[in-house]
Order: structure tokens, then C-alpha cells, then sequence
């Protein structure tokens, strides 16, 4: 039989004489706890479409390498290691979370900046001979863009969430015209300077362009 | 009752400065430790103990005092047990996060697994895969419950027409499990049972829609080799196998033939490969024609942590 013992001696339970804590741990957001920098990992080229793959099918595509080797595991070990770290195995991008208590948890956080990693840096090839800006993208422009027809509505900006897949797409081409603005502007009929402005008014979109450019020995856009 | 700089809540032992605390750290590892505690870990969990500790910030007159609700020496009392006794965290603290749960624990119950929220997802695929099928109620079980963990995270996942019957021999378990059942407001979805395996579920003999467990499966030959939060702190019942470690997996194989309804479902934790191997074997041909699709299923080390199937 188990040791059994009166539920009166849950130590810090009975030491606060009231229930254990079950407030969700918000006060740590660790800021030495961000998904891998940017840095590290080189944009690819995929004709795979990681956007549109459930939480499931994304998870299989990956490795949880936290827990690898670590013995026998499951009823042998007190593991208080809840730390997740998620290596997305066709493109190596890596994305961590060991901010909350709970694996579960950890795991839910490095996935989804796994797919916040997976837009910014998995390009789809574009052939520009054919080259039609997609309904996405065409919102981010400025009006003043020739191909914008008035019924791409207002123009969407950084803060709209709608931003994001127009940012994809706007780095795919830039992407397939290897990194040159100015090609990237005749493509969308904005002037080099125009699009410079746009491409400047996000960070993150600033920086892998930016990226992309040191890569292939451009200056970067300031 | 206590008080505490922001930052030290904030940074776990930094601005605790000269205090006992990181003394503890220091003393935490003694050189011919075969089993060392890592102090990252210790770190964090001395952060967690300080959180789960911490009053109502928001009253706090000075922003940089947070309070606590206990006092710091206490709090030094039960952190020493940790350290140098090396009571589980879990215990020290009395709960366990668990996927989005908090849970109760305890010594005398199993602290649950991060490898067993796997199965809660096993048996979400299911429930989603029958949706739409047949109108009646459903019946999931949990068999060797103890802190309810399972249990309460099935009673999230077995949708409208399901609910969950959870049985365990120990009774403290049963206490534990029905408090966590109750405090995420289960109490009509999920229900304890005392008693041993399938003998609290005569009523749902043959009716089961779903059966799962995570029963004791060390060899007992491995129990005095254990790490000693686990060995010297948690209950045998909730670890021991018997000599091949197979003893109840064995028991629930068996007894899954007459108690799932035809195509119901199980999934059963075991000690890793060589165990899913044997019992993956065992299902097939022992109970030949019993069940389906009978597979080893990993978990997220690579290691064939479960075994899943369908009664035919
Ligand atoms: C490894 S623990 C699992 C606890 C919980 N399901 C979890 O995953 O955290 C095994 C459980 O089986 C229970 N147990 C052991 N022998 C049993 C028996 N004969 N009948 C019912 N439960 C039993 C223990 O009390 C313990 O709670």
C-alpha cells in the first residue's frame, strides 16, 4: 500500500493555509528565453507550403531534440526540465520555450514561433517571367502603385495582422529578384524609393531584407 | 509575513544577495553526488517556489516590494528539504503543472509526467476521429489515476456526449484525484473510483468507449537504483512493476478484451521499447483477433513510450 499520508502535510499549501497556486505563471517572461536569432539560420527555398500545415502535421515534421538521450525517462525521473526546443527538420530552424512550468505549454510557444520563424524565412520560388503580385501583397503597397487596382481597399500597414502574409509574399520576390529593389519596384510598379519606404516601416521585414542583401554583398537599406 | 525585491523575483536569487538561499545552491551538490542536482533547474524551480509564494502584487504600497505569503525563514525551511533532502519540487510546492493544468500533489501520489500528457492527445485524435458516430453517451476510463492528471485532462477532451470513470487502490490517490477533478469543476464529467483496476467498473463491463493507463511498469530489480526524488519520496505502489516491470500491463491487456466495447480504444504508458515491443506482440497473438491497428506509439525522446489500439 502507498505511504499514506493525511493531505495536511502538502508543505507550501498548508504553509499559505490555502490552496496551492493556480495562477498562470505571467509574472516571468523571460526576455533571454526568444526563439533562436535570426541570424543563425539562413533563408531557403521551398516549394512546401508550411503555412497551411496543421499543428499536427508540423509537429511530425520535427524534432524535439530536448529530450534526446536522457535515459530511461517517463516513472524513473523527476523531471523538472520542461524546456522545448523544436528543430523543424526539412529546413533546420530551430525555436525554443522554456518560460512556463509546463511541457505541454513550452511546446504550444516553440511551435508557434516555429511558424512565425517558418513565414519569415522559407521563400517560395517565384517565376518572375509570369509574375502576378498576389491579392496580399498588393494590399501592402501604397495606393500610388500602378498594378493596385482600387479594389485592393485601403493600404495595409505593420500593425494590421493582415500584414504578415503580405510581408511573405513581398519577400519572396525580393527574394527571386535577389535582393534588388529596384527590380522588386518595377515588378509592383512603385519607384525604388517608394518601396525602400515600405520595406523600412517594419523591422523584421527590414532585416531579412536586409540580411538577404548582406548575403549577396549589397549594402543594407537604412 | 515576508516581503521581497522585485528583482529577485524577477532573477531567482540575484538581490537575495548574501542571504541563505544561494548558500543552498552552493551546498546543493556534494562532489561524490552520483546523481547531481543541476543547479540551472535549481535555479528555476527557486524562482517558482518565490512565485507560487507571492501575494497580491498589485496591493504592494512600494513597487519594488513584492509580498509574500509566507515568511521568508519557512520558505527557507522547505527549500533546504529540496535541496539537501532532495524532496521532489513538486512536493515542496504541492502542485504540479501539467499540460494547461495545475495539479494537487503530494506525497503518497505520483507526481505526473511530462511523457504522459501525450496520452491526453492520443485520446483527443480518437474523440475527434469518432465524432459524428452514434448518439450515446460515452464512456472513458482511466485506470491507476492517481493524481487525477489524466483523468481531468480527458474530461477536457471526450467532448458532449463523454465522460470519465478513473479508479485507483490508493487512498490517497483517490483524495487527490477527486480534489483536482473539483477544482477544474468535473465533478458531472469525471468520476473516482476506489479500488483494484477493473473491479470499481462492473457497471460498464463491455460498454467502455475508451480505456487508458499510465500503471507502475518498473521492475522492481530497478527500484533502489532509482534518482532519489523518485525512490525515496514517491509511493512504490505508483512504480512497481513487479519482476518484469510487466506484472499490471499484462492485468489491463487482458482485461481491455472484456471490458472496451467493439472498437474501443486504448493506450497504455510503458517503460519504453523492449516493453511496447512485447506487449504490441502479446496483443496480437496471445489475444489473437481481439484487437486492431495494435501499435507502438514514441514519445518525444524517440522512445516507444506507449501502446495504442482498437478492440475489434
Ligand atoms: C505510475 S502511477 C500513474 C498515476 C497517474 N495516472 C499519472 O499518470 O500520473 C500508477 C498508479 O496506479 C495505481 N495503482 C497501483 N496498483 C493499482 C491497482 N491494483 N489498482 C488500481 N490502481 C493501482 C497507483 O496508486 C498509482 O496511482
Amino acid at each position: 500500500m502507498a505511504r499514506v499520508i493525511s493531505l495536511q502535510c502538502f508543505s507550501l499549501a498548508r504553509l499559505l493555509q490555502s490552496r496551492p497556486s493556480v495562477r498562470p505563471t505571467l509574472l516571468f517572461h523571460h526576455p533571454r528565453f526568444r526563439p533562436i536569432s535570426a541570424s543563425s539560420v539562413s533563408s531557403s527555398i521551398s516549394d512546401e507550403d508550411y503555412v497551411s500545415l496543421t499543428e499536427e502535421e508540423l509537429m511530425k515534421q520535427c524534432e524535439m531534440d530536448t529530450f534526446k538521450a536522457s535515459g530511461p525517462g517517463g516513472q524513473h525521473r523527476n523531471k523538472r526540465e520542461s524546456a522545448v526546443r523544436l528543430r523543424h527538420v526539412p529546413t533546420g530552424i530551430v525555436s525554443q520555450a522554456v518560460e512556463d512550468r509546463s511541457q505541454h505549454k513550452n511546446r504550444a510557444s516553440a511551435l508557434a514561433r516555429l511558424r512565425t520563424l517558418l513565414d519569415l524565412k522559407v521563400r517560395k520560388t517565384i517565376d518572375l517571367n509570369e509574375y502576378e503580385p498576389p491579392p496580399e501583397l498588393l494590399q501592402i503597397l501604397p495606393k500610388k502603385s500602378t498594378i493596385r487596382g482600387a479594389d485592393s481597399g485601403p493600404q495595409i500597414g505593420p500593425n494590421n495582422s493582415k500584414f504578415a502574409s503580405g510581408m511573405q509574399a513581398l519577400l519572396d520576390l525580393i527574394f527571386a529578384v535577389n535582393g534588388s529593389v529596384a527590380d522588386a519596384a518595377k515588378n509592383l510598379g512603385l519607384s525604388t524609393g517608394a518601396l525602400s519606404r515600405l520595406i523600412l516601416s517594419d523591422d523584421s521585414l527590414r532585416m531579412e531584407v536586409n540580411e538577404l542583401r548582406s548575403s549577396k554583398g549589397m549594402r543594407p537599406l537604412k | 509575513m515576508g516581503k521581497l525585491h522585485r528583482k529577485t523575483l524577477e532573477t531567482g536569487v540575484e538581490g537575495l544577495g548574501d542571504s541563505y538561499f544561494t548558500e543552498s545552491l552552493a551546498l546543493s551538490t556534494p562532489p561524490d553526488d552520483p546523481d547531481p542536482l543541476d543547479s540551472n533547474l535549481l535555479l528555476r524551480e527557486l524562482q517558482w517556489l518565490l512565485q507560487d509564494a507571492t501575494g497580491d502584487v498589485g496591493r504592494s504600497q512600494n513597487p519594488d516590494l513584492v509580498p509574500l505569503r509566507a515568511d521568508l525563514g519557512d520558505l527557507y525551511g522547505l527549500w533546504r528539504e529540496r535541496v539537501l533532502e532532495r524532496r521532489p519540487f513538486q512536493y515542496v510546492v504541492g502542485c504540479e503543472h501539467w499540460r494547461d493544468l495545475v495539479l494537487w500533489v503530494g506525497e503518497g501520489v505520483l507526481i505526473p509526467r511530462p511523457e504522459t500528457e501525450v496520452v491526453v492527445d492520443l485520446v483527443r485524435e480518437v474523440v475527434i476521429g469518432r465524432s459524428g458516430r452514434g448518439d450515446g453517451e460515452e464512456v472513458w476510463a482511466d485506470l491507476g489515476t492517481g493524481s487525477g492528471a489524466i483523468a481531468v485532462g480527458m474530461g477536457g477532451v471526450v467532448g458532449e456526449r463523454g465522460r470519465v470513470v478513473a479508479t485507483d487502490l490508493s487512498e490517497v490517490a483517490v483524495k487527490v484525484a477527486r480534489f483536482n477533478v473539483e477544482r477544474y469543476a468535473l465533478k458531472d464529467k469525471v468520476q473516482i473510483r476506489q479500488g483494484s483496476w477493473f473491479e470499481p467498473l462492473e457497471d460498464v463491463k463491455g460498454k467502455l468507449t475508451g480505456l487508458v493507463s499510465n500503471p507502475p511498469y518498473i521492475p522492481s530489480r530497478n527500484l533502489p537504483g532509482l534518482q532519489a526524488e523518485v525512490g525515496r519520496y514517491e509511493p512504490k505502489l505508483a512504480l512497481d512493476g513487479g519482476e518484469s516491470g510487466m506484472d499490471h500491463l499484462i492485468h489491463l491487456c487482458e482485461g481491455s478484451v472484456s471490458y472496451l466495447k467493439p472498437g474501443g480504444f486504448f493506450a497504455f504508458e510503458t517503460n519504453g521499447d523492449e516493453q511496447s515491443e512485447f506487449l504490441v506482440d502479446f496483443m496480437v497473438s496471445k489475444l489473437e483477433n481481439s484487437f486492431r491497428d495494435v501499435k507502438a506509439v514514441a514519445d518525444f525522446a524517440g522512445i516507444k513510450r506507449f501502446v495504442t489500439g482498437f478492440r475489434s
